[in-house]
């Protein structure tokens, strides 16, 4: 790092080589205006208001893309430039529509800002009055075209930020627009609504439907939580006003973290299902009745303790969701086990637990779900294998950092599912076998790598080619109805790899089949090499707090405790749902056997509707407590809404549970 | 000293300004002792006479409009524009995406209320301009005080610093355009 003198308004500055001479502004808290800047973005110098004076510079240059050097001699407010940005804040204005007063973005706007700091009382030039198109196509967001200036935020952002490229310049002059794909409604294109390009957008060209109106950032209270919809766990800032979420921002929209998806930034603003507002009892009539939580408490105390102290009428089994806090299980994983005395508990993603851990123990014993990498891991990855997983719609974040690899570090993406998904149009090899023959497809990757002798350094050679050895790749391509050469091509991909990331998800869970991990771990200890690296795992888990809660120990049992019911004779269930909204058949015929079930859930559900007792929980925003996100990290995330009155945190309704049946 | 003299006028407005005007509450009266209004929207005197002070609300939209702001300006020292409208176009200028025939034809025979519509013409009314300008557009103005409406303070500072003989420019963090 060369460190270099400069002289800005006459004062002496110190900067690095390789900063542009806004950075050094920037640093030494010297105000130049910025619209087109956005910080962790390319600066392309495109609105000129940065403009700044250097000494033996023929005209006033921007300082968002001049590189600075030593000795540069630079004025930052002369009149004349002073005079050039209240132009430019004239034209921008004149150009388009830029009437506030009928705007949505008026109070948290940055042109709107800047004209205020110039005393732009007027503007001197005629006013083009453009007819521009406005795009609500979109389920959350909003382009109107009539407000932008051109600056491209939102396409570098897209581009450099999110990975998708679904937005872009289109047309000639002024007549240029802001476009998705070519030329489509943002709605139709291939624009995933992360509504990245709505943070960064400095006027109101590009909003989102789910905020528009409900209040400015200056009337909100502003707190830093976590997402928890997904394990990836993105931090997010939310905006608060009269206990409403007026809008989800990403804190550090340019750190590799910043990222949000349109589940964690819109969906999260809507309550798509009735609340559960308090405790509820069956009635005789068999419906929901409410009651008070003494009364909902008291009927569960006598059964729970008719149970627990007469063990051969039956057992009490729990299920918990794993989209409750760390807290909240933990409170639960006591209570099952110290307080009712039994070992039937279980998650609802139970099974994908046990497929995972089966088959990293068949690969290696002793080894954990530790084995995994961290998601940014796949920002640096060279090459990606993507198995029976569509994180566009699972993980989203997960998503662009695979677009975000693919379109900026060239790698090579590979997919293995049977399954058209966004990620298919982008490859560099789709192999694409019939349903059930994804553990054929991988091991034979694994097979031609053997084969053609790539793999001869591994150090896992030994162990792992035993497995593989009885297959013929050519065979076998057949049989999976691959072309030869093109698993070929993948298999020379990954054995070439430096940095290579197998991801798999849902689409490899579904089967309950263990040796499908087992085949995705041998193919990544054959593949790539030892100096240079060998491909990293990640599994996409199914619910927000999954590996917390598999952490915990929650889903420790042999078998789904629901396939069990009958054999451990149980006659009584305890979920903890949480805001996980459950419709699944076969949880719901399996409780529906049960004499007593109690329901702990933020949300009415079919779950609920079998309930002979309906607790109250709260919903993500209106819970404190930390998250595990699916590589490990644990994050906590603060309250931002106080939840209805009766409306309890869930461990101190379990703790009450408890007091009641310990007395 | 002899009262400055403020003649007032809207041309295509809500009137918000005025009102706004209005809201700087007592100090009217001690104004009242230094100022002397003419003319306003609410004399009927059709004509100005000469005055060292007008005011304008308003963007132009016909040929009244037009007329009324230029015989302002010919009997002023100095022209005030007051709010978006005076200073931008405003919510007026929205037409002006749209062909004045458009606008005619939606406002007076489209309109979902209407029967047998019929689109006025001149000379019974003033004929309506292709497009809506701010009041800069047409005539020479001298300050602005922006904001839909500005707010009674911004009127008021504008109106103090004019009295004590400056041109008055709103401090930035009395700007507003909504």
């Amino acid at each position: 790092m060369n460190e270099i003198t400069l002289t800005i308004n006459d004062k002496q500055v110190k900067g690095k080589q390789g900063d542009t001479v806004l950075d050094i502004c920037q640093a030494n808290g010297i105000d130049v205006p910025t619209l087109c800047h956005f910080k962790g973005l390319t600066d392309v110098g495109a609105c000129r208001m940065c403009l700044v004076e250097i000494e033996k510079e023929r005209k006033p240059v921007p300082a968002c893309t001049y590189p600075a050097r030593d000795g540069l001699v630079i004025q930052t407010h002369t009149e004349k430039l002073e005079k050039c940005r209240r132009l430019i804040l004239e034209l921008l204005f004149a150009e388009r529509n830029h009437l506030c007063a009928y705007c949505v973005a008026s109070g948290d706007c940055e042109l709107q800002n800047l004209a205020y700091q110039y005393q732009m009382d007027n503007v001197r030039y005629h006013y083009s009055w453009p007819s521009l198109p406005v795009d609500s196509v979109n389920n959350y967001l909003v382009i109107d075209h009539n407000r932008c200036i051109l600056c491209g935020r939102c396409i570098r952002t897209c581009n450099e930020i999110t990975g998708v490229q679904a937005l872009d310049f289109g047309h000639r002059g002024w007549k240029t627009l802001v476009c998705a794909d070519l030329n489509q409604p943002l709605g139709e294109s291939s624009c995933i609504s992360c509504g990245a390009c709505a943070q960064v957008c400095p006027t109101g060209a590009i909003y989102t439907k789910s905020s528009a109106y409900k209040g400015r950032p200056v009337e909100c209270t502003k707190v830093h939580s976590v997402c928890s919809l997904c394990g990836v766990g993105c931090e997010i800032d939310a905006l608060v006003k009269d206990n409403r979420l007026v809008r989800i921002d990403s804190p550090e929209l340019a750190n590799d973290r910043g990222l949000l998806c349109h589940k964690g930034r819109f969906e999260q603003l809507y309550d798509r299902h009735n609340r559960v507002t308090g405790p509820m009892v069956l009635n005789s009539q068999g419906e929901l009745e409410a009651c008070s939580l003494d009364e909902a408490l008291n009927k569960i105390n006598k059964k729970f303790s008719e149970l627990k102290s007469h063990p051969g009428n039956g057992s009490i089994a729990g299920l918990a969701s794993s989209q409750a806090c760390n807290e909240s299980l933990e409170a639960f994983r006591k209570f099952m086990a110290n307080t009712l005395d039994s070992q039937l508990v279980d998650t609802l993603d139970g099974d994908e637990y046990r497929v995972i851990t089966q088959g990293i123990t068949k690969f290696q014993d002793g080894a954990k779900l530790s084995i995994e990498t961290s998601l940014e891991e796949i920002l640096k990855a060279d090459t990606i294998l993507l198995a029976g997983a569509n994180p566009l719609e699972s993980h989203p974040v997960v998503g662009s950092y695979i677009f975000r690899a693919v379109t900026q570090n060239g790698a090579n993406l590979i997919l293995v599912d049977p399954l058209r998904n966004v990620f298919s149009s982008r490859t560099s090899v789709w192999l694409k076998p019939p349903e059930g023959k994804e553990e054929l497809t991988i091991n034979a990757l694994t097979k031609a790598i053997i084969d053609k002798d790539f793999a001869k350094d591994s150090i896992d050679l030994k162990r792992i080619a035993p497995s593989v050895k009885d297959i013929n790749v050519i065979q076998a391509t057949e049989e999976a109805g691959i072309n030869t050469d093109v698993l070929h091509r993948a298999a020379e991909m990954l054995a070439k790899s430096q940095h290579g990331i197998i991801i798999y998800g849902k689409g490899i869970l579904r089967y309950g089949n263990p040796e499908l991990i087992t085949s995705l771990l041998n193919l990544a200890a054959i593949a790539g090499s030892q100096d240079r690296g060998k491909p990293r795992i990640i599994s996409l888990k199914p619910k927000g707090n999954s590996r917390g809660a598999w952490d915990m120990g929650l889903a420790n049992s042999q078998n789904s405790i629901l396939n069990s019911t009958a054999k451990n004779n149980v006659k009584a269930a305890y979920l903890l749902l949480a805001d996980d909204y459950v419709d699944e058949p076969k949880l719901l015929d399996n409780l529906k056997r049960m004499e007593f079930v109690v329901v702990q859930a933020s949300y009415l559900s079919p779950a609920t509707y079998i309930a002979n007792v309906v607790l109250p929980s709260p919903t993500w925003a209106e819970r404190e407590g930390s998250y595990t996100t699916l590589d490990g990290t644990v994050k906590s995330a603060s309250r931002l809404l106080q939840p209805p009155g009766g409306v309890k945190q869930d461990w101190e309704i379990i703790h009450k549970i408890s007091k009641a049946l310990k007395e | 000293m002899a009262k400055i003299k403020i003649a007032t006028a809207w041309l295509e407005c809500c009137s918000g300004c005025h009102m706004s005007f209005l809201d700087i509450d007592e100090a009217i009266i001690d104004l009242s002792k230094l100022v002397e209004f003419t003319r306003s929207p609410i004399t009927d005197i059709k004509k100005f006479s000469p005055v060292d002070v007008g005011i304008v609300e308003g963007s132009v939209g016909n040929t009244e409009e037009e007329e009324t702001l230029k015989d302002l300006r010919a009997n002023c020292k100095i022209l005030m524009a007051w709010g978006d409208c005076a200073c931008f176009g405003g919510v007026c200028a929205m037409r002006n995406t749209f062909d004045k025939e458009e606008v005619l034809k939606r406002c007076y025979i489209e309109t979902e209320s209407t029967y047998k519509g019929k689109i006025p013409c001149p000379p019974g009314v003033p004929a309506l301009l292709e497009q809506v300008k701010p009041v800069n557009q047409v005539v020479k103005v001298d300050c602005y005080v922006p904001g839909c409406p500005p707010e009674a303070k911004a009127i008021q500072y504008a109106l103090t610093e004019l009295l004590a003989g400056r041109i008055p420019v709103l401090p930035s963090e009395m700007m507003r355009f909504d």
